[in-house]
């Protein structure tokens, strides 16, 4: 199938321009066209990286991000769907993120949401001030892969090591990989809470979360692996 | 001045009753939709003049303000907890604008501090709040403050924040802020008698980021002083406020005191780039003192990609929001200084000395600061920054922005390449003698240096 059709074309210039109904009704007709959709996610997947690359390069700002990456999610729910009938798709992994419990600070917690799902995770977004139970629970409901905790204050760091201690005394701690970070997350506070990975900045967070599910190692990782 | 108790009911009902905006909506459609109409309509895109850091083009910031009234009263403020927008007419924002103070007092007898309102090139001298709340362990938390208070450039204390409270993990929102907010009081108290201080004002409670530190420290038996200081009411990113917030209002109205509203805007975040950030900022410092009627703050831009505000597009969204604010109202208004380097760095005190030169320039009534190293590692504050960035505050009064702008295209070169990689420096015990109080030799000849480079930039510290 040529991926330069008007369909997927459609599709690609609709999330190129963060146009959510154009995208879910192009994403729909090609599925429901009979077309190649293991292309269009190729085409998608694309075009969602090119408005990442324009966010990093300062070109774009946050909303469009996250409008492109709402966007995507739900192209990929549609085409996922019609992939069934063509061997399924082939996703990283599964996220789940939040901002855990006294903080309500978002932006950072977003933007790795974002990246996680440009680079092609599956990303359950809990939001903001999630308390530790809620977090493990929904970890364990979505069979996440990882869990991925933002705090952007001191007073709200020690509930990322709440998270790991909790995993730990419910016996599930080598179930899930645990990434932190947010502007006061320090390396060293990782390591001192267990956490399997930390890394400074969003697209290293997408790129950390990337490296831990295709090690071979199983959490819990003896060393915070550090993505810079 | 007194809250209004009908004003606050009014906000109050208005949280429960404006119209419903989902916060998701909100953040990715209303707020950038609505900031880029605007900057369109008044014509200020891709204004921003990073070869000059410190905006010259003053008619360009009364435009901005015009703009931002049409944006605050267009949007209002969404209240997080009932996806509610509080919303105010122009005429009532103005009138918000209007009953807040021009002149103001925190703390009392010797130690009182009195805040007015400053123009453009203002020669009263600003104040200076000091440290943001940076968090510091318990156990060189009163040396540190005692350091901080006895810097006499210092004029009223806000930080640092404490780690734990008697060494257990200090969590927001939890019992453990509410012990916080009467143990910071009661360690401040003792900082400032040990640095003959005593009757300084306080913003309170810098180490409770949720209400209940103000809820367990403010205007209770022993803890702060509503008549005397002040509570800090920080507004979420982009032009939103919740139940926290309103807790904080409430209790200082019970309490008969008086409120600080701040907020942010990041440039590359939610607002776009740094007009809309600095439309952003301008528009949310109109709805705070409306929403809160707060006598002291305003919303200021920083850098998503650094997270500060000492580089060129920063510096200018950062002079154009005071300067716009400065000539057309009569607030007392106060910014934040984010620096990225950190203690025992060079790069710390440039920064300092660019930012806070641009702030006593534009009109600000005072600043909060430092943020040393970014404020994201404990103990990494010391009262030497604090004093240098405090002179340097209250020598440039009565500079003119374009010899502000000048300081800032003469030392921006000595840091901007490392504004994405800062220094982190060393932390209080790694640069001073805690017990003595002293800079370690190599800090205090940095401190040396760097006040050299800025008497030969232009700056007035000698």
């Amino acid at each position: 199938m040529d991926p330069k059709a008007p369909l997927f074309h459609d599709l690609e210039q609709a999330l190129l321009e963060y146009d959510n109904d154009a995208a879910v009704k192009a994403a729909q007709a090609i599925v429901d066209g009979g077309l190649d959709v293991m292309a269009a996610v190729d085409v998608a997947s694309a075009a969602i990286n090119m408005v990442g690359d324009q966010f990093q390069r300062g070109d774009v700002f946050l909303p469009e991000l996250m409008l492109a990456g709402e966007t995507m999610k739900q192209c990929m729910a549609i085409l996922a769907k019609g992939l069934g009938a063509q061997g399924g798709l082939h996703r990283l992994g599964k996220v789940v993120i939040g901002a855990v419990q006294g903080d309500i600070h978002d932006i950072g917690k977003n933007l790795v949401a974002t990246q996680l799902g440009i680079k092609g995770f599956e990303v359950v977004d809990l939001g903001v001030n999630v308390p530790p139970m809620e977090i493990v629970e929904r970890a364990e409901r979505e069979k996440a892969d990882v869990i991925a905790l933002s705090a952007l204050m001191t007073t709200s760091m020690p509930y990322q090591r709440d998270v790991i201690n909790v995993l730990t005394e419910m016996g599930l701690r080598d179930k899930f990989f645990v990434i932190i970070g947010g502007g006061p997350v320090t390396v060293e506070f990782a390591r001192m809470a267990g956490a399997d990975g930390w890394a400074p900045n969003a697209p290293m967070a997408a790129r950390l979360c990337e490296r831990l599910v295709s090690n071979a190692n199983r959490p819990p990782l003896r060393e915070t692996v550090v993505q810079e | 001045m007194a809250i209004n108790r009908e004003k606050l009911l009014t906000v109050l009902d208005r949280a429960h009753k404006g119209p419903i905006c989902k916060q998701f909506d909100w953040d990715t459609r209303v707020i950038p939709r609505s900031i880029a109409t605007k900057l369109k309509e008044y014509g200020l895109q891709k204004r921003c003049d990073p070869a000059n850091p410190v905006n010259q083009d003053l008619e360009l910031a009364d435009r901005f303000f015009q703009a931002a009234l049409d944006l605050a009263a267009e949007v209002g403020m969404l209240c997080l907890d009932t996806q509610r927008v509080i919303k105010f007419s122009r005429e009532e924002l103005l009138a918000g604008l209007e009953a807040a103070p021009a002149e103001f007092t925190l703390g009392d007898g010797k130690q009182a501090a009195m805040f007015r309102h400053r123009g453009l090139a203002d020669p009263t001298p600003p104040i200076w709040v000091s440290p943001l709340s940076i968090a510091v362990s318990e156990d060189v938390f009163l040396p540190l403050v005692e350091g901080i208070a006895a810097v006499p450039e210092v004029d009223c204390l806000e930080g640092p924040s404490l780690q734990t409270v008697w060494g257990a993990d200090l969590r927001a929102g939890s019992p453990y802020e509410l012990l916080a907010g009467k143990l910071q009081a009661d360690l401040f108290y003792e900082a400032i008698r040990r640095a003959g201080r005593t009757g300084i004002g306080l913003y309170a409670v810098g180490t409770s980021p949720t209400h209940y530190g103000v809820l367990g420290g403010y205007g209770i038996p022993g803890g702060y002083r509503p008549a005397h200081d002040i509570v800090l009411v920080l507004s979420q990113v982009e032009i939103k406020t919740s139940y926290e917030n309103l807790f904080k209002v409430a209790q200082a109205y019970n309490c008969g005191g008086m409120t600080y509203g701040g907020s942010w805007s990041m440039i590359g975040g939610y607002a776009g780039g740094p007009e809309g950030s600095a439309l952003s900022c301008i528009a949310c410092t109109i709805l705070l003192y409306n929403v809160y009627q707060c006598v002291n703050g305003a919303s200021f831009p920083y850098d998503l990609h650094y997270m500060g505000n000492c580089g060129r597009s920063a510096l200018w969204s950062l002079s154009l929001v005071f300067e716009a604010l400065s000539r057309n109202t009569h607030l007392c208004l106060n910014s934040v200084l984010n620096q990225t380097a950190g203690p025992a760095t060079e790069m710390l005190l440039y920064e300092s000395a660019v930012g806070m030169t641009a702030l006593a320039a534009c009109g600000t009534t005072s600043c909060t600061g430092p943020r040393s190293a970014g404020g994201k590692y404990s103990n990494h504050i010391t009262p030497l920054e604090v004093r240098f960035a405090g002179e340097v505050f209250k020598k440039a009064a009565g500079m003119t922005i374009g010899q502000a702008n000048d300081v800032a295209n003469c030392l921006l070169p000595k840091y901007e390449a490392l504004l994405g990689q800062a220094p982190k420096g060393q932390s209080f015990a790694e640069c001073y003698d805690v017990a003595a109080l002293k800079p370690s030799a190599e800090w205090q000849g940095m401190y040396d240096k760097v006040k050299g480079e800025a008497v030969k930039a232009g700056l007035p510290l000698v």
